[in-house]
């Protein structure tokens, strides 16, 4: 269909437009694809069809390209010629740019001094160029990330790594997901690490881009995972504050297990962090990293009884009883010969698990059949409850002594869940329920 | 429950390469070695594998290689260890490694490996424990497992355990199928398993099955038929497969066909592409489908491949 070189032409001629667009604007933040009906009615907003552009030279501009307050819009129309353009004009760039690479390379070097750095100058901006327009049509064609890795890193300048980090933010605010502009956006801060004194700063604006685009794109693997691999630049106090600001946002999306995962990695960071520093004999982290723990578990109790039947909270809560088994048993091994600190310390572990069995209680009772959630909330309690029972021994011992308003374990998940069979084998195994 | 419409998918995938001018073709021309493999292990797993033109596949990956010895994932572009596993395993399809300079591939793979035992996916450094698996497995089908340290392969491969026994892409990532199953298969290749708490992995993937029968990722995802291979795969690896509802996955991968024009979609009623068509087909392969080639749970191969490479590397 655009075979012909009147489709080339205008393909090209498009690519230009864009080119120049991009050019003339560096600060674009957004861009969007817009369908052609939409297109005519986002420009009569803005008012350009009164001074009817159409006639223009270029050809009718104002229906394929919007551009106004740092935001781009693209007609969804023209999106093959332009990127099949843009990847042409990419890849003929890069195949001159590998020429002159292995001519620079053999013995001719000193006759190319002169006209090999000027043309080098020309031929890094047009792969500047052009890569920058293929990437906002074509995400992850990784060649041409590559491609600007190679010229950013021969430069060596900061300013560079930071239109990185905004082609990087600009690429991803259409394609959230795109694993190819996260992992540049690492690739780009590895670089900086080593030379840049606000890291930290850095680091936190890394984190914001993160929950701003997690907003928009939900339970997006790729954007938490980023934000995960940012907690080992952070120092002690980073991570707690982290974990502080971080908690509004988890609380309004509860369905979102990688939020929740985030701030275990947070948790676990800040805990490994007191164990390295166990030596310097500091006792205060301990006490302050149970608490860290201790009111994120009072936290999520609040969040499992607000928001019934959420998987996410439940799965959190495994993690947060496991660290919590863990410090108390762990300390108990500390002062095994202090018997009075260790009646107290077996007083915290059963005040622990009598707290699970009450909330056991108040959620496994289903108070309306009608409603999944309940249905739900039942199900995940009781499982939580047997999770408890295999991963803490001390619960074992307990179990015996359940004694349940709706019922023993066994007809809770026969009741809720009848068809995940490996709980029965679990269940078999341990035969008293 | 209805039957596979293994004929229609055999359509569906041999039109898929014809169609090129469409937005979606020109921007994943970049993988489409990765669209090769996902699309012939489908034929192979229907038995129809001779319905393509070997030399002609062939002549054409071998023009994906480059200098470094790694594949890239079209031609004239750059190399990538996600490229290169998937030239390897067509070749293998076609019982074809011999075209490979060997050494040359397995020298690029080797070079990717960092000192903490973690490995790159190509020379730019970004490290997730899929390249380990990709790493390991390649080198495997080549028999050129000793050329890397596998002690600290394994190494990292276990330092990415969440409490939950799942794995993440680095230390301290979310677990999610896709990673976990290459972190098992990893582990599984190099006889290392017993570094897996089995109940406690096998009770995180049993929970992915949802209602429907199908497989999710993570938790409160919906379901999607490539998680029916991610899942199962590391479930058979880790011998915990009979916790799950087979009778369900079965109706739930078989309700995303399009039985009319082929392929095979994430959820039932989605559109249908050449990824989930191979998920789909070899999820149903590992459930024992009738009239399907069998497949490694490790290698991602058809069984008879895997013993080809193994059995004739062995004389
Ligand atoms: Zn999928």
């Amino acid at each position: 269909m655009y075979g012909n070189s009147w489709d080339e032409d205008r393909a090209m001629d498009l690519l230009n437009q864009l080119e120049a667009i991009l050019e003339s604007d560096p600060l674009i933040d957004e861009v969007g694809f817009i369908h052609p009906s939409q297109f005519v009615t986002l420009c009569k907003e803005g008012g350009e069809s009164g001074d009817s552009s159409e006639d223009d030279v270029l050809g009718p501009r104002n229906t394929k390209f919007w551009n106004r307050d740092h935001k781009l819009g693209i007609s969804t129309e023209v999106l093959l010629p332009l990127c099949k353009a843009a990847k042409g004009a990419f890849m003929d760039a890069m195949k001159q740019y590998r020429t002159l690479n292995s001519l620079s390379n053999n013995k001719h070097e000193h006759e190319n001094i002169m006209y090999g750095s000027l043309s080098r100058q020309s031929f890094d901006s047009e792969i500047m160029k052009h890569s920058r327009a293929l990437l906002l049509l074509s995400c992850d064609f990784g060649t041409a990330w590559n491609s600007r890795k190679l010229v950013v890193s021969k430069k060596q300048q900061l300013a560079m790594l930071m239109d990185e980090l905004l082609l990087s933010a600009l690429v991803l605010s259409y394609s959230p997901k795109s694993e190819q502009a996260w992992s540049h956006r690492r690739w780009v801060i590895k670089m900086i690490a080593g030379k840049c004194s606000t890291m930290p700063e850095i680091i936190t604006k890394e984190s914001e881009l993160v929950e701003k685009i997690a907003e928009r794109s939900k339970m997006n693997y790729r954007a938490w995972n980023h934000r995960c691999w940012l907690v080992s630049y952070m120092t002690r106090e980073q991570m707690l504050h982290e974990l502080k600001k971080s908690r509004d946002w988890a609380g309004l999306h509860v369905a979102d297990n990688s939020c929740f995962h985030y701030r275990r990695r947070l948790m676990l960071g800040i805990l490994k962090n007191s164990c390295c520093k166990q030596e310097c004999d500091d006792s205060s982290y301990d006490v302050e990293n149970y608490q860290v723990v201790k009111e994120e578990l009072d936290w999520n109790e609040v969040l499992i009884k607000r928001y019934v039947g959420r998987e996410a909270l439940w799965l959190h809560r495994r993690f947060l009883s496991q660290c919590s088994i863990s410090h108390l048993t762990m300390n108990m091994h500390g002062i095994s010969s202090q018997s009075e600190q260790k009646t107290s310390m077996d007083n915290e572990i059963s005040i622990f698990m009598h707290n699970e069995l009450c909330l056991l209680n108040s959620c496994s009772t289903i108070q309306d059949m009608e409603f999944e959630d309940f249905q739900a909330q039942a199900m995940y309690s009781a499982i939580y409850y047997l999770w408890l029972i295999k991963l803490i021994p001390q619960f074992r011992e307990s179990e015996v002594q359940v004694k349940l308003k709706a019922g023993n374990l066994k007809t809770i998940l026969h009741k809720t869940c009848p068809e995940r069979s490996f709980l029965w084998d679990f269940l078999d195994l341990n035969g008293s329920l | 429950m209805g039957e596979l419409a293994v004929e229609k998918h055999v359509e569906y995938i041999l039109a898929v390469e014809k169609r090129k001018d469409s937005f979606e073709s020109v921007v994943m021309d970049h993988l489409r070695l990765n669209g090769a493999y996902w699309g012939l292990t489908t034929l192979d797993l229907l038995g129809k594998l001779d319905t393509v033109n070997a030399d002609e596949v062939i002549s054409w990956i071998m023009k994906c290689q480059h200098e470094s010895g790694g594949f890239a994932g079209n031609i004239g572009h750059d190399p990538h260890i996600l490229y290169t596993v998937s030239a390897v395993q067509v070749l293998a399809l076609f019982n074809k490694l011999d075209v490979l300079d060997i050494d040359k591939v397995a020298t690029y793979i080797t070079g990717l490996q960092n000192e903490d035992g973690s490995f790159s996916g190509d020379m730019w450094g970004e490290v997730d424990t899929r390249f380990s698996y990709i790493a390991i497995c390649c080198l495997s089908i080549l028999r050129r497992l000793d050329k890397i340290n596998v002690e600290k392969a394994v190494n990292y491969i276990v330092s990415c355990k969440n409490l939950d026994g799942g794995f993440g892409c680095t230390p301290g990532g979310e677990s999610h199928a896709g990673q976990i199953f290459c972190c098992v298969g990893a582990l599984a290749i190099t006889g290392s398993l017993h570094h897996v708490d089995k109940d406690l992995l096998g009770w995180w993937l049993c929970e992915r099955q949802v209602k429907s029968g199908g497989l999710n990722g993570r938790p409160e995802k919906l379901p999607d038929v490539c998680y029916s291979w991610w899942v199962l795969s590391s479930l058979i690896m880790i011998d915990r497969v009979h916790w799950i509802d087979k009778g369900k996955l079965f109706k739930f991968i078989l309700d995303c066909q399009d039985v009319e024009n082929g392929g095979i979609s994430d959820r039932p009623d989605d559109a249908v592409d050449v990824f989930h068509t191979y998920f789909g087909v070899a999820g149903l392969s590992l459930l024992e489908y009738p009239g399907l080639k069998a497949i490694d749970p490790a290698y991602a191969l058809p069984v008879d491949v895997v013993n080809r490479i193994f059995f004739s590397a062995d004389n």
